[in-house]
């Protein structure tokens, strides 16, 4: 069905699949210059950075073919249990952070108890009704999370002391942004190596056909519930280090469908198969949402979101840059293997 | 204390019933998800609630409006789900869950984000029969849930309609083999599900505050009684929602109000996970 590629097609889709991450990065980088005048566009990119971070987390449980619309769930623990220890008990966030991403870890290992024996349709229906129970509970265990009133003062993000040089990470919006910068491109390789990995092969074959996958040896309830644990993990640090980073948390705000939507638009917009996809679909459409629809539609601009995922679902469902990539996945149901 | 229980068990319940029964009716004939169902019953109520507020329309005439409004999203829904690959459930869910969003933010830009209740003076009174009380609000739910799951109940036994409806939701080849349109009893259900979304919209903006993101509760309520009772069985539905009705009557009266939420995310999880190969897979 899909026409053949030229030689000089492939040649070029090599050619953006190197030429645009690498460009993409150094005007990342290189971002607080151009931008040095002006805090909204530096928040913007730094927002933008943290969701890309949840769209590469989740699609570490997306890659095996799952598709959860519960992620607020383990965004929301991590932001709660990072913002508490650090609150009532003054401890550093460097400690209280990725104990955010253990707790939602647990989180996950409870739902994945209970939801992944179900496949496809029913496990998103479960991860979607799962987000109410811890919502519910923080919502109502006023003595420890001080309930809907919600979370103020959050210590913000830790200062870095190398030597004589001290880098501010809270005071000054160029340091959350390169802490954030650092913190997704720790977790982009993390992600590459795990994609690359046993696991992450084992992941792929068990999206493309779980019986086979099954037959060869691969034990596909351990290997599912592993990238459940991973995504979460990761999930539950970036809720954390947006807690520290806005310094105000309500449980209807973190546990809101708003983070569970996110990472699943982002990912299927982007590329629910490969590793950058996910992350270049969150630093294109965040930015165009608060740039371009929020001041024309105050109320109502993340229409954008909803609109892009019908899109995406029905012409493209393999993603902006799974489309560009195509080819460069072993894939049995498409019969192309590069 | 434990009459009030049963009497707002079996309230509500029925409503629930009437909310669960269009999801249930799609999904039987069709296999899709709609996610949207929720954000389309806040619709219908933002509707009813416009057309109240500005105009004076009595709740009873404000129906036809919240209908025409349902009917024309999920004629659109339908064809864009009729576009969509395999695997059905799983993409019709990540589309409708983009209607929703798009719906929210409707709403939200037309309505803004504020609470709106339909306020019917006469709803707040009612009768007493010894220890039992119920509002004239409860009766009118009640009754017109009822009527409705009655009437819904003649069409699928008693029509030839119904009967095609039926098949196709028991074994869509074997339906198709016997000459019914499959793919037209798809926008019909479509249709049904439409009518019935727009006559409980108007219902739960009298009893439930709207605002833009009300909706997931009810579709998770939806999806809770329709996996409850399998497809097709509308008995099996009101026995759903009434179990649902009674489990958060009883929870608001043991635990308090704010618990209610977690009663329906629980049942569902329990359902699912007792029966994960999902629900066509039962009779094999």
């Amino acid at each position: 069905m899909r026409k053949k590629e030229t030689a000089s097609q492939k040649a070029i889709q090599q050619q953006v699949a190197w030429a645009a991450p690498v460009l993409g990065l150094v005007l990342l980088l290189l971002l607080p210059v151009f931008a040095r005048y002006n805090d909204y566009v530096l928040q913007v990119f730094t927002h933008a950075l943290l969701l890309a971070t949840l769209a590469l987390a989740w699609n570490i449980l997306g890659v095996s073919g799952s598709i959860s619309l519960g992620h607020a769930a383990f965004f929301g623990a991590g932001a709660y249990t990072s913002a508490l220890l650090s609150l009532d008990l003054g401890v550093s966030p460097w400690a209280t952070i990725p104990l955010g991403g253990v707790l939602a870890a647990g989180i996950a290992a409870i739902m994945g108890l209970f939801c992944l024996r179900l496949r496809g349709a029913y496990f998103a229906l479960a991860t979607l009704a799962f987000v109410e129970i811890p919502k519910v509970i923080t919502d109502n265990w006023d003595g420890l999370t001080r309930g809907s009133l919600g979370l103020v003062g959050l210590p913000g993000l830790p200062s870095l002391r190398l030597g004589s040089y001290h880098f501010d990470m809270s005071g000054s919006l160029v340091g959350s942004y390169y802490f954030v910068l650092g913190y997704g491109l720790v977790l982009l390789v993390l992600v590459t190596l795990l994609f690359r990995s046993n696991l992450g092969l084992a992941l792929q074959a068990i999206r493309e056909e779980e019986v086979a996958a099954e037959a060869i040896g691969i034990q596909v309830q351990k290997y599912r519930l592993l990238s459940l644990l991973l995504s979460a993990f990761f999930t539950g640090i970036t809720g954390a280090c947006y807690g520290h980073l806005i310094r105000y948390l309500e449980p209807g705000l973190v546990y809101g469908l708003h983070f569970s939507a996110i990472p699943m638009i982002f990912a299927i917009c982007g590329g629910r198969f490969t590793i950058l996809g996910p992350a270049l679909a969150a630093l294109v459409l965040y930015p165009v949402d608060q740039f371009i629809f929020h001041p024309l539609l105050p109320a109502g601009h993340e229409f954008l979101y909803g609109a892009v995922i019908i899109l995406a679902i029905l012409f493209m469902p393999s993603g902006v840059w799974g489309q560009l990539r195509k080819g460069h996945f072993v894939s049995i149901k498409t019969g192309s293997i590069e | 204390m434990w009459t009030t229980v049963l009497v707002s068990g079996i309230t509500l319940g029925s409503f629930y019933t009437l909310v669960a029964l269009g999801f249930a009716l799609i999904f039987g004939v069709t296999h899709t998800f709609n996610l949207a169902h929720g954000e389309l019953l806040v619709l219908a109520g933002y509707v009813a609630y416009w057309l109240w507020k500005t105009y004076g329309v009595s709740l009873l005439f404000t129906f036809p409006a919240a209908i025409l409004a349902t009917l024309v999203v999920c004629l659109i829904l339908q064809r864009l789900f009729s576009r969509l690959r395999e695997p059905m459930e799983m993409n019709s869910i990540v589309l409708s869950f983009g209607l929703a969003i798009l719906l929210q933010n409707g709403m939200l830009f037309f309505f803004s984000g504020d609470y709106r209740l339909i306020r019917v003076p006469t709803f707040n009174q009612g009768l007493h029969f010894n220890t039992l009380y119920l509002s004239y609000g409860q009766l009118t739910l009640l009754a017109l849930s009822l009527l409705v799951i009655g009437l819904l109940y003649f069409l699928m036994r008693h029509t030839f309609l119904g009967k095609a409806l039926r098949a196709t939701i028991q074994d869509r080849e074997a339906a198709s083999l016997a000459g019914i349109n499959v793919g037209g009893m798809g926008v019909l259900a479509f249709a049904i599900g439409a009518i019935l979304i727009g006559l409980a919209g108007p219902l739960y903006g009298c009893v439930h505050y709207l605002y833009p993101t009300a909706g997931l509760q009810a579709t998770l309520l939806a999806i809770t009684i329709t996996i409850f009772a399998g497809v097709g069985r509308i008995r099996t539905l009101i026995l759903g929602g009434w179990i649902l009705g009674f489990a958060e009557s009883g929870a608001v009266v043991l635990l308090g109000a704010s618990w209610r939420e977690l009663v329906g995310a629980v049942m569902l999880i329990t359902l699912l996970a007792l029966r994960p190969q999902g629900i066509f897979e039962r009779e094999q």
